[in-house]
């Protein structure tokens, strides 16, 4: 077997922005299903959350290939 | 139905993968032109504030 | 994970699947053009027109099983994909996106079709050439529709921002447009393809390879086989998914360059 442990960093590194991004949309879903006005509220919300949490994933991934 | 708002919600990434790429290869090169270390992670963080920015510019103002 | 590989080390080692497992032998001589990939390609055309073909040949009111399923194929690309996101101008972009689903969805399940078995949008350069065309009609019409200055001034420049900030984001909205785009449309796909296969691969083979060990490992396979075959319904799902995606991301395209300001 061969291969850089920077993917398995990389790996353990990509759990919390998917279970943070789960639980955004989880929210998202349960606040727009209790009260569906609300969702041009807070789709915005949700995606700039969503947005922040992916950011994170994606620096993982460009310092497991730069670094 | 706006045509813009699913648009939107689809090119985070995208947008966040290309701040990244093109401020943190400028931050690259850099550190490979000046023999440092430290350009790079500046240009991944300005990249990442820029993209954030880039995407509350187009979705969080446009539903106010 | 040594001593497990030295328990079943009596037929041989095992060799992991790689990517090595996606290069084909050339089918006759040495042409590298002949190769499975590409006889399944040009199997999907043939399969896509002799469908369709027999579905809308005898079209009726009461539609025949096939009509009906060629039909409901259809209605989903050109309602769901078509008039509900292009909007009154959709017409003139349903035989593009209905040829792209159709084309990658063939090709994507002759992943899980037995004898076949090998989904062709594995190999990146099928995807790249998609999001190619892709990437072509969707600059054309915005450019044909605004013009070639106000279309390029509307990607370069977002309105409301302050001037400074222009040199942050302009960059990186000509890096999205030209290059993210295009790239992430063909990697979503080929990454999907690629490692689907990759999983059936390694849940099938190993379960064969265990098969060989001692009885303890025999005991195991059947789990490996099971997974395999569950993973292989998975797979269909992922495989529908992914045509869908890629469509619904062209006709989002469409829509951004139709869209007059950005």
């Amino acid at each position: 077997m061969k291969g850089t442990l920077n993917l398995v960093g990389y790996g353990l590194s990509a759990i919390g922005p998917a279970i943070a991004t789960g639980m955004i949309f989880a929210a998202y879903i349960s606040g727009v299903a209790r009260q569906p006005e609300a969702r041009s509220v807070l789709q915005p919300i949700a995606f700039l959350g969503f947005a922040l949490a992916e950011a994170l994933a994606l620096f993982g991934l460009v310092l497991a290939f730069v670094l | 139905m706006k045509p813009n708002d699913d648009g939107a919600a689809w090119s985070i990434v995208g947008y966040l993968l290309s701040g990244m790429l093109f401020w943190g290869g400028v931050g690259w090169a850099l550190d490979h032109w000046l023999k440092t270390h430290y350009f790079l992670l500046g240009g991944l963080l300005l990249g990442v504030s820029a993209s954030i920015y880039l995407i509350w510019l187009r979705i969080g103002r446009n539903s106010k | 994970m040594r001593s497990l590989h030295l328990l079943s080390a009596s037929g041989g080692g095992f060799v992991p699947p790689s990517s090595n497992d996606f290069i084909f032998p050339s089918f006759f001589g040495h042409s590298q053009y002949a190769t499975k990939p590409i006889f399944l390609v040009f199997l999907s055309v043939l399969l896509i027109s002799i469908f369709f073909v027999l579905a809308s040949r005898k079209a009726a009111i009461v539609p025949s099983k096939l009509q009906f399923a060629g039909e409901s194929l259809y209605g989903f690309v050109r309602n769901d994909l078509g008039r509900d996101i292009i909007g009154h101008e959709f017409m003139r972009f349903v035989p593009y996106l209905f040829t792209l689903f159709v084309f990658i969805l063939t090709n994507n399940i002759f992943g899980i079709v037995p004898l076949l078995q090998f989904p062709t949008m594995s190999h990146v350069s099928f995807p790249y050439v998609l999001a190619i065309i892709t990437f072509v009609v969707f600059h054309y019409i915005g450019i044909r529709k605004q013009g070639i200055r106000k279309y390029i001034k509307d990607i370069m420049f977002m309105p409301g921002v302050p001037k400074a900030a222009y040199i942050l984001l302009t960059p990186i909205e000509i890096a999205t447009y030209f290059i993210t785009r295009p790239l992430t449309l063909a990697l979503r796909l080929f990454a999907n393809m690629f490692a689907g296969h990759l999983l059936l691969l390694v849940f099938i083979l190993g379960g064969d390879h265990l098969l060989k060990g001692v009885i303890g490992l025999k005991l195991i396979s059947p789990f490996a086989f099971a997974f395999g075959i569950g993973l292989t319904f998975f797979e269909f799902l992922v495989q529908c998914l992914q045509a869908y995606i890629f469509t619904l991301l062209t006709a989002l395209y469409i829509a951004g360059a139709l869209a007059d300001e950005h």
